[in-house]
């Protein structure tokens, strides 16, 4: 099985959808559906499934540690955001390691 | 038709009661249960399989119906003392999906032509796992929540997680399918129980060392049934069925090694 967290030290970030901002302050990202589908539709946009090796994450999406489900904002994300998992009921917070934007359960 | 909303902006509570609620949950299971028939496309055709191919397959089978059996009745018990009335909602959609895998994994059974499903698991029922299965009931029946938490919706919840994943992915196609959807409610049991446990423990930090106790016990249990399924389907090499399991413990605080 692929672990995701070992393949984000290998990938680059992309963001195909993003749009800069006018103030160069956070880039906004502009969600499509990705196929994702253990949420409720109105939710669905805001995450994706981790496709393993040759996958990587945009500066809006960090992996759920918990279930593996790649979470997405609208918004990039930044050190101290708080994001939710969904799939797995999770509250998350962005921090760094190693230069990579990782998600940290918060109880 | 339905508007976007930024999960992300909710507060807690709201995320919660979201998360937790049978609405949620109705909306969520139609994305990739809608228009399937016992778990997988009517249309999927069926493999032939050689005869230990066979055998290894329905004995899988079996204790998969072992687990969840024990899984439906554990959680259907723990609505009695489930701590908040969120809780309990949530633990009555476990409870459906439990029912749901042990009947899509029963069908599937009946599919590779065992005549009597219900007697042939009895026969081919892993020992280890029948005690875990006991000990989760016995701590049902005490009431103990934080214990029947951890021994359900963390150690059977997270080795399942990890063992259907990889048979998902070297199994036939009717089998993978079921599977599949197997997996995508089992990622919210296990999250339901790391993160409800993790909220206990910040409020009650005494109980660490009991739960630590007990997690030792079960989890050996737990851990000879899912690697001998693992062996015998020829995914050892490839699946630690214990990696996820260690991860939320370390999560969670809980030593390990």
């Amino acid at each position: 099985m692929d672990d995701p967290l070992l393949e984000l030290n290998k990938a680059g970030s992309e963001q195909p959808e993003a749009r800069n901002s006018s103030d160069g302050a956070r880039q906004r990202f502009v969600l499509g559906e990705t196929g994702f589908n253990e949420v409720p539709r109105k939710y669905r946009k805001f995450y994706r499934k981790w496709q393993g090796e040759g996958d990587s994450l945009a500066l809006n999406e960090v992996l759920c540690p918990v279930c593996l489900v790649v979470i997405r904002s609208s918004r990039e994300l930044r050190v101290g955001d708080r994001v939710y998992c969904m799939p797995c009921m999770s509250r998350l917070i962005v921090t760094r390691e190693d230069g990579i934007l990782l998600a940290k359960v918060v109880y | 038709m339905s508007e976007t909303v930024e999960p992300h902006e909710l507060s807690q509570e709201d995320f919660l009661a979201e998360v937790h609620s049978f609405q949620f949950w109705l909306e969520a299971v139609d994305g990739y249960l809608g228009g399937t028939s016992f778990g997988c496309d009517p249309d999927l055709p069926e493999q032939t399989f050689a005869g230990e191919e066979l055998e290894f397959l329905i004995t899988t089978l079996c204790n998969y119906c072992i687990g969840e059996r024990a899984a439906l009745e554990a959680s259907s018990g723990m609505i009695r003392f489930a701590p908040d009335p969120e809780a309990a909602i949530f633990l009555a959609t476990q409870v459906v999906d439990e029912g749901r895998h042990l009947e899509v994994f029963v069908h599937r059974l009946k599919m590779l032509g065992v005549s009597d499903p219900w007697t042939e698991i009895d026969q081919r029922a892993n020992h280890s796992l029948l005690k875990f299965k006991d000990r989760l009931l016995e701590f049902v029946d005490q009431r103990d929540w934080e214990a029947s938490l951890l021994v359900q919706n963390v150690i059977l919840e997270a080795m399942e997680f990890s063992a259907f994943q990889a048979h998902a992915a070297s199994a036939d196609p009717i089998t993978a399918a079921v599977l599949t959807g197997v997996v995508k409610d089992e990622r919210r049991h296990m999250g339901f129980g790391e993160n409800d446990l993790g909220r206990k423990l910040l409020h009650a930090p005494h109980t660490r060392s009991r739960l630590n106790q007990i997690a030792r016990e079960l989890n050996t249990l737990a851990l000879s049934t899912f690697s001998e399924i693992a062996e015998s389907l020829g995914l050892q090499g490839e699946t630690d069925v214990s990696a996820n399991y260690l991860a939320t413990m370390d999560r969670l605080g809980f030593p390990h090694g």
